[in-house]
């Protein structure tokens, strides 16, 4: 039973069994502003979640930012060739040292220096130099210049965010000490991406789009598609949603669309006869298509609890498209378009305080496992 | 709030991502998100009547001066600038000009007046 914000009935945390009536998140997760504040803390600094893509950072001093919640990350690739990420702010008084810099119009630097004093630091982290002023104690009447020890350029580098790596897709982790390895996390997705030769493909498109409602809103449209038939008609021409099934693991859950007719080998870049979409929490997708020779990412980024961007990335073996391969981005863009409508709709209603408590059909397993993790996440 | 009601509309050229808005500094905000992830510029598509007198060549201060009353939403000189042709970006890159010649000031967040 529905429990509506009607004084009657309670409202439960999520239940682990599908079949009970409190199957699904209390509505106030997704329109609280405190529980964005929260989430900012027990899941994006806690979780690992995707900084970007390897291959737009090619060479020693290509660098990216990525903002995540309230944490600025500069993602560089070092002298060693290693990609590395650091807070966006410097070890003198925190300053917040590079500019914006996305992912596709990356930047390049020998040296990561704060424009503020001049702390310069190697794209390792370590403190490299600083001004004579820091060295001396000429205006200080008080102190000589012997009295001035230095700065030790380990002890006084950029603080690093933990990265690591799925093939070329890079993620960071800001907990001291994170509950999981990226591989836990990841289980299942791991091996699958890393069995791809996902680093051939380049980036060809960047589209982010800015939606009004919750990201878990959106982060649940994308997990089930009982609302496909409805609503997605010229994208579910081609494909046996009857035949299709949602796969569920830990962290990570899958929706395989299977195809009605043979598509060549050639449009897939994995095996399976199907298109393959993996959410990941929480709150990346890796979209693999099964009409199209490449794959796509969404980042579902939260801006605050009513707004969220999507930042939508298409890979391609070679960046300049072919006509076919525009058509099939333009279709995607539609289907993007759609989802925008459903979510923000929902997201209406959502706000208006009617709903307490939604439940969730047997086939939103999907989502069901989402709920269940934010509710985790919640009470850790 | 629709593209149809709201009385600020603005538009990413590159990839025709859209915002509408009843408070101009709304589009700043929003240029700066997607600034940031794209590199792209943001133009506006439609504002509404300015209440003051805009010079035909670009004069940043002008308009400040103008619409400061005391101060302007960086977004209302942003809108006012339109009528140059100038997007979001090149209005707030010339604004921080202007700033650091001492011409401008910033007596509030995101608000401008005539030093």
């Amino acid at each position: 039973m529905t429990r509506w914000n009607d004084g009657v009935e309670e409202l439960h945390a999520v239940s682990p069994d599908i079949t009970d009536e409190t199957n699904a998140l209390p509505a106030r997760y997704f329109t609280d502003p405190d529980v964005w504040e929260m989430e900012k803390e027990k899941v994006f600094s806690r979780y690992w979640v995707y900084a970007g893509h390897e291959n737009c950072i090619p060479d020693a001093g290509d660098y990216f930012t990525r903002t995540v919640g309230d944490k600025q990350v500069i993602v560089a690739r070092d002298e060693d060739g290693d990609v590395r990420a650091f807070y966006n702010v410097c070890a003198h008084r925190g300053s917040k040292m590079v500019a914006d810099t996305p992912m596709t119009d990356p930047g390049n630097m020998d040296r990561i220096q704060c424009p503020y004093h001049l702390w310069t630091y190697d794209l390792d982290g370590d403190l490299r130099s600083t001004p004579r002023s820091f060295e001396e104690a000429g205006l200080n009447p008080d102190l000589d210049d012997a009295d001035v020890s230095g700065l030790d350029p380990d002890e006084n580098g950029l603080l690093e965010v933990r990265t690591d790596s799925i093939g070329p897709l890079v993620f960071l982790n800001f907990a001291d000490d994170p509950p999981l390895s990226l591989a836990e996390q990841a289980g299942k997705l791991k091996t699958r991406l890393e069995s791809l030769p996902l680093e051939e493909y380049q980036h060809a498109r960047r589209y982010v789009s800015e939606v009004a409602c919750n990201w878990k809103t959106f982060g649940g449209n994308y997990s089930e598609c009982d609302h496909c038939q409805a609503n997605h008609q010229d994208w579910i021409t081609g494909i046996q949603l009857d035949e299709s099934e949602l796969e569920v693991n830990d962290y990570h859950w899958v929706l395989h669309y299977t195809h009605e007719a043979d598509v060549e080998d050639e449009l897939r870049i994995h095996d399976e006869h199907e298109a393959q979409f993996h959410y990941f929490w929480p709150n990346f997708t890796v979209n693999m298509y099964g009409t199209a020779d490449g794959y796509g990412t969404y980042i579902i980024d939260p801006i605050d609890e009513g707004r969220f961007q999507l930042i939508a990335d298409y890979y391609f073996a070679d960046p300049e498209l072919t006509e076919a391969e525009e058509e099939f981005v333009r279709t995607s863009r539609q289907l993007q378009e759609e989802d925008f409508e459903l979510v923000e709709r929902q997201y209406e209603g959502l706000q208006s305080g009617a709903l307490g408590q939604g439940q969730l059909g047997p086939n939103e397993h999907t989502l069901h496992r989402f709920h269940r993790l934010a509710q985790e996440a919640y009470n850790a | 709030m629709t593209a149809d009601d709201a009385p600020f509309v603005a538009c990413c050229p590159a990839c025709t991502e859209r915002t509408t808005a009843a408070d101009p500094n709304e589009v700043v905000a929003f240029y700066r998100r997607h600034h940031a992830v794209t590199g792209h510029d943001v133009s506006w598509e439609r504002t509404p009547p300015l209440a003051a007198d805009v010079p035909a060549d670009p004069d940043v201060d002008a308009v400040v001066a103008a619409l400061g009353d005391p101060d302007v939403a960086l977004g209302a000189v942003s809108a006012a600038a339109s009528e140059w042709g100038w997007t979001v970006g090149e209005t707030l890159d010339a604004v921080h000009d202007r700033r650091l010649t001492g011409a401008l000031w910033e007596p509030r967040d995101d608000h401008v007046a005539v030093v």
